[in-house]
């Protein structure tokens, strides 16, 4: 049955007469010309007309058209067939094999609230020496992986997938939001190679798509979650790849909304949109969402409002820094902004809480030492700060990681480190047990005393 | 009043009777620079190719309850506000003959050396769906440059993404020409696409790949300067479907050249400005991102065996590569080689920064030989430009012996990347020039 005309078009906004007003805003409405059709989500109504947003391209649309309503809104499949399968955000099936349905959920419905939601939970180790050691992760926390352009995000999480899915061997939901259809193929390729995609299910909403289709990939993924957390009572963990690319294609929407921006066209509804998908992934006495997410930071700028709105949501982040990753040193962390709620003696133990302090202390005044260094040289350094000037180069490189996932680039097999063996070497190189040993013995290796063995 | 009235009444009586359908018709009603305000039109679908009489073309770049506004391409004469608008019933295409192989065309299939156009073209949609992801494939076979700095530390794959950004005179579009020249024998199509170029320089790369007998492989796509900006925006686009025809129907590989994109860019914003878009962080359209980021996606190795590759090039000012628009491109590309005017002043050529540029294939795209011996030369070359900043004062008497190897190993190994223009290496003399220097344990 007509729902009413189309009136208007542009690239990303169709404007509709309705000629029936119980239309509501996020109802799904299709139209059809020549074999091709058309579906667009309700963004907003006044009076008669409505604004929406075209799930697909708009070339070849015509004014005029009749649209009609398609029953439920935007849906994804809520079953245990999710697993092992490959979706597009809105809910179909893109891996090329046969799909049939045992049930569909509206992507929105679902809200928490604080009875449900469990805040305590174990230490989960990922066995990445710098992130067990600076930002220390727990079961149920969300930390984020923020960096600018091609700093290391993506390979950092897909060394968390390596590490922490396949050892935990949880249920698994990636969410790829705007990033490389390449390294989602990629990634694709590797879970079915490594025989691993029967715990995990995958939504795109890749770079290619519209700004609808990355817009839209974290809600039908976190359903997903959402059923294998409430349905299934499963500890679940969440990769999403990456947050920032959600504000950024609803940026594009509420342009075209003609919406007033706050700065940097940022749309206004910024900090609702965010908490709005961020309040679902939470943990409840059934079970637990995991999640690492990443962020990227446009033009390298950290103050970026975005970027604050994604990260006051988190329990902890793992900063990646072009300065660092321009010495050849990865994971590229910056030390000095990474952190976690977890860094606390009561959490963690007044050892490893300790370390952390004292190699932050080495490292601020390794950064002040480095200039001086430049001026003067080394033979200037008082014998006090000699130690921590090497020390800390020590320390540095040993923070550097072959990994699992990269040794196409670096050519060594990646090593997973033990918390305790990190704290036992760092405490090593702070009280002076390797001061005769070369600096760049420590770059890329795992710990210390397999190291030595070879 | 009624005279009025009365006037348009026989007006569309009259174009009724000359023409089957009145829907189709128009009448220009505003002129705004390149984009013009229409009243009828009313059976236009969006990006349709209309016409303004025989003096000027346009596609419909946005319809509303009233109006549609149409960006015009072409123009041979002036148009007032009166005239009347039809519309062609097809969507607004691209023309290219396969016989271009070798000229210098542009988007509407005119030779532009001998301003003829070719009688067998055939038209190309600008944009179609991305590819699949599932129809996608690894991208593992090397792409040979000819340059060490690139081949052999920051390699390039048959359907990788990598871009090329530098300041002005720091050789960005010289990596690409001896990249394209050294595609000379190896069954690849070039495309070279010129983004908003002065005349001038599109014809000394036209002369210099002519004269190197890369013509043969090559199709230069230009957009000049002074075309109308729709034209510059959509010619890039174009160009990818050119290189996805090449792939998908005769499954080639094609290596696009875009040259360059903070020009596309620029044009995008003056468009999004003009026709009243919100601006978004520095005034660019808040599409932006997704504009390059669709164009640059159709750039794959495909599983049916065809490739796209393509090496977009971004200008810098200042050297600063984490402004809006690079950071988006390096956030869509799958590398990039940064090139440093400073490296450029002080000899080292081609100017690439090692700490700066990255390729997200590495070893992916290399064979085993090259992957062995450049990840040893990347890393023994990152840890003596690192070493140089601290110890530039230290007195090399007082280096341990471990030091002091990786001081001199280091000063040659960028001896060693030095390479002039249009000299190619062949992988194993690439590999031959680090013997001894690395340790390949």
């Amino acid at each position: 049955m007509s729902l009413g005309k189309i009136i208007s078009i542009s690239a990303m906004r169709v404007e509709l007469l309705l000629s029936d007003t119980s239309v509501k805003v996020r109802d799904i409405v299709k139209t059809s010309l020549d074999g091709k059709e058309w579906r667009f989500e309700i963004a907003s109504i006044k009076g008669n007309t409505a604004v929406s947003i075209p799930f697909e391209n708009v070339i070849g649309l015509r004014k005029g058209l009749d649209v009609e309503r398609v029953d439920n809104g935007l849906n994804m499949e809520y079953s245990e067939k999710i697993l092992g399968r490959v979706f597009n955000s809105f809910g179909d099936v893109i891996d090329g094999k046969e799909f049939e349905s045992e049930g569909r959920k509206n992507v929105y419905e679902r809200n928490m609230t604080i009875p449900e939601i469990e805040t305590e939970g174990d230490i989960l180790w990922t066995g990445i020496k710098v992130l067990d050691f600076f930002a220390p992760m727990q079961k149920g926390y969300k930390m984020g992986l923020l960096g600018g352009a091609g700093v290391g995000k993506t390979v950092l999480i897909k060394e968390l997938i390596h590490n922490v899915y396949r050892w935990l061997k949880s249920n698994s939901v990636f969410i790829g939001i705007g990033e490389r259809s390449r390294e989602g193929k990629e990634l694709l390729d590797e879970m079915l190679e490594g025989d691993l995609l029967d715990k995990m299910t995958i939504t795109f909403g890749q770079m290619g798509e519209n700004s609808m289709g990355r817009s839209k990939a974290i809600y039908a993924g976190l359903t997903q979650a959402e059923f294998l957390r409430d349905e299934k009572n499963q500890d679940v963990l969440l990769f999403i790849d990456n947050m920032y690319r959600f504000v950024q294609a609803n940026s594009e929407i509420s342009a075209e909304l003609e919406q007033i921006p706050i700065d940097n066209g940022y749309p206004p509804t910024l900090l609702s949109d965010v908490a709005s998908v961020e309040e679902r992934i939470n943990s409840t006495d059934k079970g637990s969402i995991t999640s690492f997410q990443t962020v990227f930071i446009p033009a390298d700028d950290y103050n970026d409002a975005a970027v604050h709105a994604i990260t006051s949501h988190f329990d902890g982040q793992i900063v990646l820094d072009r300065k660092v990753a321009e010495k050849g040193i990865y994971p590229a962390v910056n030390v000095f902004r990474t952190t976690s709620k977890l860094i606390d003696p009561e959490r963690i133990g007044q050892r490893h809480y300790d370390l952390v302090s004292q190699v932050l202390a080495y490292l601020s005044r390794y950064a002040e030492l480095e200039e001086i260094v430049a001026v003067l040289g080394i033979e200037e350094l008082s014998k006090e700060d000699f130690n921590i000037f090497y020390r800390s180069r020590k320390l540095r490189n040993y923070f550097t990681q072959p990994m699992f996932v990269a040794e196409q680039f670096t050519n060594i097999p990646g090593r997973f480190v033990k918390i305790q063996d990190v704290l036992d070497d760092v405490e090593a190189i702070l009280q002076g047990k390797y001061d005769s040993t070369d600096e760049h013995r420590f770059s890329y290796i795992g710990n210390l005393y397999d190291y030595k063995k070879n | 009043m009624s005279k009025r009235v009365d006037e348009i009444i026989e007006q569309k009586l009259k174009a009724i009777k000359e023409e089957k359908n009145i829907n189709s018709r128009g009448r220009v009603s505003g002129v705004n620079n390149y984009v013009l305000e229409i009243e009828g039109l009313d059976e236009a679908f969006y990006f349709e190719e209309v016409r303004i009489e025989e003096k000027a073309t346009g596609y419909v770049s946005k319809i509303t309850a009233n109006r549609v506004y149409v960006a015009l391409v072409r123009k041979t004469d002036d148009v007032y506000v009166g005239d009347s608008v039809f519309a062609t019933g097809k969507e607004f295409c691209g023309h290219y003959s396969k016989n271009a192989i070798g000229h210098m065309v542009d988007m509407f299939g005119t030779e532009c050396l001998m301003n003829s156009k070719f009688d067998d073209t055939m038209e190309l949609k600008l944009e179609e769906n991305p590819i699949p992801i599932i129809d996608r494939s690894k991208v593992s076979r090397p792409l040979a440059t000819g340059i060490t700095g690139i081949d052999m530390i920051y390699p390039v794959g048959k359907g990788q993404r990598q871009l090329i950004i530098g300041d002005k005179r720091s050789g960005k579009t010289q990596i690409t020409m001896d990249t394209i020249v050294n595609q000379k024998g190896k069954d690849m199509l070039c495309i070279y696409v010129a983004v908003g170029k002065t005349k001038k320089e599109v014809k000394s790369t036209y002369l210099e790949l002519l004269k190197r007998g890369a013509m043969e492989y090559t199709v230069i796509l230009s957009a000049f300067n002074d075309e109308y900006p729709p034209v510059i925006r959509n010619t890039p686009f174009l160009a990818m479907s050119i290189a996805r025809y090449y792939m998908l129907n005769e499954q080639k590989d094609v290596l696009v050249v875009i040259d360059d994109l903070k020009r596309h860019a620029d044009v995008c914003r003056e468009i999004g400005l003009l026709t009243g878009t919100v601006p978004g962080r520095d005034a660019y359209p808040s599409d932006i991102f997704y504009t390059h980021a669709r164009m640059l996606e159709n750039g794959c190795q495909h599983k049916d065996g065809g490739s796209v590759t393509v090496l977009p090039i971004i200008e810098t000012k200042g050297g600063d590569i984490t402004d809006y628009i690079s950071s988006n491109v390096i956030s869509i590309t799958d590398g990039q080689i940064v090139l440093s005017g400073k490296n450029f002043e002080k000899g080292f050529k081609p100017a690439i920064d090692y700490g700066l540029s990255v390729s997200r294939l590495g070893g992916a795209v290399q064979t085993r030989d090259m992957k062995r011996v450049g990840a040893a030369v990347r890393r023994e070359l990152l840890s003596y430009l690192e070493k140089c900043d601290v110890y530039e004062l230290a007195n090399a008497d007082e280096m341990s012996p471990d030091l002091l190897r990786t001081m001199k190993n280091g000063k040659k190994i960028r001896e060693n990347l030095k390479q002039n223009k249009y000299s190619p290496l062949l992988p194993e003399e690439m590999q031959n020039l680090f013997d001894g220097l690395v340790n390949l344990d």
